[in-house]
């Protein structure tokens, strides 16, 4: 464990924590220090919508059930519960169209994503600077 | 957040830019302070920041707006802390939104330097540091609520105070783990954990609540400061932090700070207070109450804090502000005005027109007419003619008043009186944050945008600015925007909106302060010690000819203005007995008084017949407590008239005090008794009134205005 502080000694001072807590028998050791990735990665905008789409391509399929309210927030929760459950087979009738419509919204965005990657591989190829051209001539 | 955005757009105001803010949300009751993102229509060259978090439509949105575009990153929870929940996928769209806007961004602000790390990290350019910051003086012991205060404050068991949103990546079962370790070691010991909480989440369920533990919500500001000035220690063990305002609100309030490092605290602490990197709840215990009872390192550490906190100001974050949207400085900026022989003035005053009944704003429209001959004035104004709803019933665009150009802008809407002043009685409770303070000023108005859009456009068309009442929205707003031409003429007394601290840049960015008297510029120094330079100037009065009206039959007493609450003519009704001489009362207003049939009301009357009135009365009566200037007892001296004045009124007490020229009474049961006084030697108190008066003249009150604009005209 290490403490960070201009304003004090860190070492200095943790050994005296530490052995004010060892002649208590007081002292608990930790698993070591927390470690962490740093900064997050970038998150592809294109890839995260076509796998966004088409995990939620199926309105039929519910989303998790959560609340944040105490008391009647649970009732409420119970019975979007038994709604689903005696519910379901109407819910796919109602929506079986969109389904459809968002399975081809889905399929649409992949293509063009598709597309728009290849059009700016093939940009990144014809911007690169070109080599400069070969002093020997030709024969 | 939102508190962000409303920071940065005043900061933006001290240097110069206009802006809104919109939200995709808005709060009920809050459409004066930010508007709908669905009215958002920028022009080709305006600037729209957009401050991302976690998922928005805006983001979308923002990509397709005709404008220049910007980004301020504030940070995103990584999606493992919610992995399972709903939560999840918002965090991870969010952060492909960020990705998104990169390169479709002109400018990319990162509220830390790890947030902006994370800005390149997403494929951002032209990425810039600016920090969020405090207003140390919002934190100070006077902002604290003084019953949570004492409730929460007392010695032999230790307190420690966490403030966050209790969710998971805040890591709260680690600070009950530290108070159970602490209450081995001290029985007693108490952790208040601020910050909103959902009852019914897992989270907070599964949470164990032993005793001496209090989740206490969201609370007010004051309560906010009282909590973490009572604290021993400020605690984080947060696993995610962007930045960590509460790090540097703890700091501000004299709390030593001990806290996780992860992601950008060690940033925000930068060495102040302590950060640790493992999570050994026996040392940490150990430590807070080392932290508490060391009074030595105690003070080394908060003495430290204090450092942490004045770099982290909101002038540092100004400038930052200023270099990342590549503004440059007001000065260069403004064109200059030609200079010719006659300057070029503006007065922005919150009304204006011949039918303006109101003294400060009187008081713009003589001073408007007697610069007039020495300068160009234009008076920048709203379409209201009432000040109690702000309702547009002058016609919009430019008119003349003699020789003074007029141009009045809409306020667009008007004020509801009644939820106005509930608001206000809530907001005057108790310190407030900026965005508290903001919203009442945006209540209070008038709000006329084409105003403020005019004074930022055309900054560098007058010579000077000469704004009337600190008290609304366009000195508070406008005065910011050319505080480098800016001159005040505050009319400021003693009332609960002059403690809010947002009034701070209308009295200390002006060149300087045009007082109408020393009680005045006293108060002022004494409320805001960094207030610019004060002059006392005064108003001049010219009564008019005697053309003999009288309103009654003399002998009678005479108070002339609005007839409303605040004026303290209730409690003067009221004690005016039947023994005393007639009190006519002249003035626009319904107020609601007692009946007495020696108490006249005549309305509204002329300046002409004002000045008779006051000649002939055998004494006038100024019974309010709240005056910055009293223009009713200077037209009475004037007019040789005696004064009975509310002594409570520091103003009116020390007209009388200097002159001579009546008596102030100190509470209305000593009312009776000061008339009889005066009209006991009423004589002797009209030579004196005559003397006093002559010391106010146009004349000389035009010369110091014409000093004043010189000095500005010199300076920029």
């Amino acid at each position: 464990m290490k403490l960070m502080g201009r304003d004090i000694t860190g070492d200095a001072l943790l050994d005296e924590l530490r052995s004010r807590l060892s002649a208590r028998s007081l002292d608990a050791p930790t698993g070591g220090p927390i470690r962490f990735d740093g900064l997050e990665p970038r998150v592809d905008p294109v890839a995260f919508n076509v796998e966004a789409l088409t995990e939620h391509a199926d309105p039929t399929r519910p989303l998790p059930l959560e609340t944040h309210r105490a008391g009647l927030g649970r009732a409420v929760l119970l019975a979007k519960r038994l709604f689903r459950a005696g519910g379901q087979i109407f819910i796919n009738e109602a929506l079986g169209r969109q389904k459809r419509f968002n399975g081809h919204v889905r399929d649409s965005y992949a293509q063009l994503a598709a597309e728009v990657k290849t059009l700016r591989d093939r940009l990144e190829v014809l911007e690169r600077p070109k080599a400069p051209p070969s002093k020997r001539k030709a024969k | 957040m939102s508190q962000a955005a409303i920071s940065f757009q005043w900061l933006l105001r001290r240097l110069g830019h206009f802006g809104h803010v919109h939200a995709a949300e808005v709060a009920p009751g809050y459409a004066s302070l930010v508007r709908s993102a669905s009215q958002l229509k920028p022009a080709r060259d305006d600037l729209v920041l957009y401050h991302h978090g976690i998922a928005s439509e805006l983001s979308s949105a923002l990509l397709h707006l005709p404008c220049r575009r910007g980004v301020v990153f504030h940070n995103i929870t990584p999606a493992r802390f919610y992995a399972g929940t709903q939560l999840e996928e918002a965090l991870t769209a969010g952060r492909a939104q960020l990705a998104a806007l990169a390169g479709r961004v002109d400018v990319s602000i990162g509220v830390s330097h790890f947030n902006a790390a994370e800005l390149r990290v997403a494929g951002h350019t032209n990425v810039h540091t600016v920090p969020l910051f405090v207003e140390p003086n919002r934190f100070d012991r006077d902002a604290a609520d003084e019953v949570y205060l004492r409730e929460l404050k007392y010695p032999g068991t230790p307190l420690v105070v966490s403030v966050s949103r209790v969710v998971p990546h805040k890591r709260v079962e680690d600070l009950l783990r530290l108070h159970a370790e602490l209450a081995r070691k001290s029985p007693g010991a108490r952790l208040l954990v601020i910050g909103p909480y959902a009852q019914g989440s897992r989270y907070f369920r599964d949470l164990p609540k032993p005793p001496g533990v209090t989740f206490a919500g969201a609370v007010s500001h004051a309560e906010l400061v009282a909590a973490y000035r009572a604290a021993d220690v400020f605690v984080s063990m947060s696993e995610h932090e962007g930045f960590g305002v509460p790090l540097v609100e703890a700091m501000a309030c004299d709390v030593p700070v001990l806290a996780f490092a992860a992601a950008a605290v060690p940033e925000t602490l930068d060495g102040r207070g302590i950060a640790f990197d493992e999570k050994n709840f026996a040392v940490l215990a150990e430590l807070v109450l080392t932290l508490r009872d060391d009074h030595a390192l105690r003070a080394r550490i908060i003495e430290g804090q204090h450092e942490r906190v004045e770099a982290l100001s909101p002038a540092a974050s100004q400038h930052a502000l200023a270099e990342a949207l590549d503004l440059p400085r007001p000065a260069a900026r403004r064109r200059r005005a030609k200079k010719t022989s006659k300057p070029k003035l503006a007065i922005v005053v919150q009304r204006y027109g011949e039918q303006i009944v109101g003294g400060a704003e009187a008081h713009a429209r003589q001073v408007a007419w007697h610069l007039a001959d020495r300068c160009d004035v234009t008076v920048l104004t709203t379409c209201a003619s009432d000040h109690l709803t702000w309702a547009d019933t002058l016609p919009e665009g430019e008119a003349r008043d003699g020789r003074v150009t007029v141009h009045r802008f809409a306020c667009g809407g008007a004020r509801k009186m009644r939820p106005f002043n509930r608001l206000s009685d809530e907001r005057f409770d108790g310190a407030q944050s900026r965005t508290l303070e903001e919203h009442w000023l945006m209540e209070q108005g008038p709000r006329a945008p084409g105003l403020l859009e005019h004074l930022a456009d055309t900054c560098g068309r007058y010579d000077a600015y000469v704004f009337f009442t600190y008290l609304y929205a366009p000195t508070a707003l406008g005065l910011p925007l050319v505080a480098e031409r800016a001159l005040l003429v505050p009319t400021a007394h003693d009332e609960p909106a002059l403690k809010f601290d947002l009034y701070a840049d209308t009295f200390e960015l002006p060149r300087a302060l045009l007082c109408n008297t020393p009680e005045e510029a006293a108060l002022i120094a004494q409320r805001f010690p960094q207030a610019a330079r004060s002059r006392i100037v005064g108003v001049g009065v010219d009564p008019l000819p005697d053309e003999g009206f009288r309103p009654v039959p003399e002998p009678y007493l005479l108070y002339v203005g609005r007839l409303e609450a605040g004026k303290g003519l209730k409690e003067l009704v009221k004690h005016h007995g039947r023994e005393l001489p007639t009190l006519v009362l002249a003035g626009a207003g319904d107020l609601d008084l007692p009946a007495r049939t020696n108490v006249k009301r005549v309305g509204r009357i002329t300046e002409q017949q004002k000045y008779d009135a006051l000649r002939h009365a055998a004494a006038v009566v100024v019974p309010s407590k709240y005056e910055s200037l009293s223009l009713l007892a200077l037209e009475a001296f004037a007019c040789g008239a005696p004064v009975i004045g509310n002594a409570e009124s520091n103003v009116v007490a020390g007209h009388l005090t200097r002159s001579g020229a009546g008596v102030a009474f100190s509470s209305f049961e000593g009312y009776a008794a000061a008339v009889r006084e005066v009209l006991a030697e009423r004589e002797k108190h009209s030579q004196k009134a005559l003397g006093y008066a002559k010391r106010f003249r146009w004349p000389k009150v035009v010369e110091a205005y014409l000093a004043e604009i010189e000095k500005v005209r010199r300076a920029t």
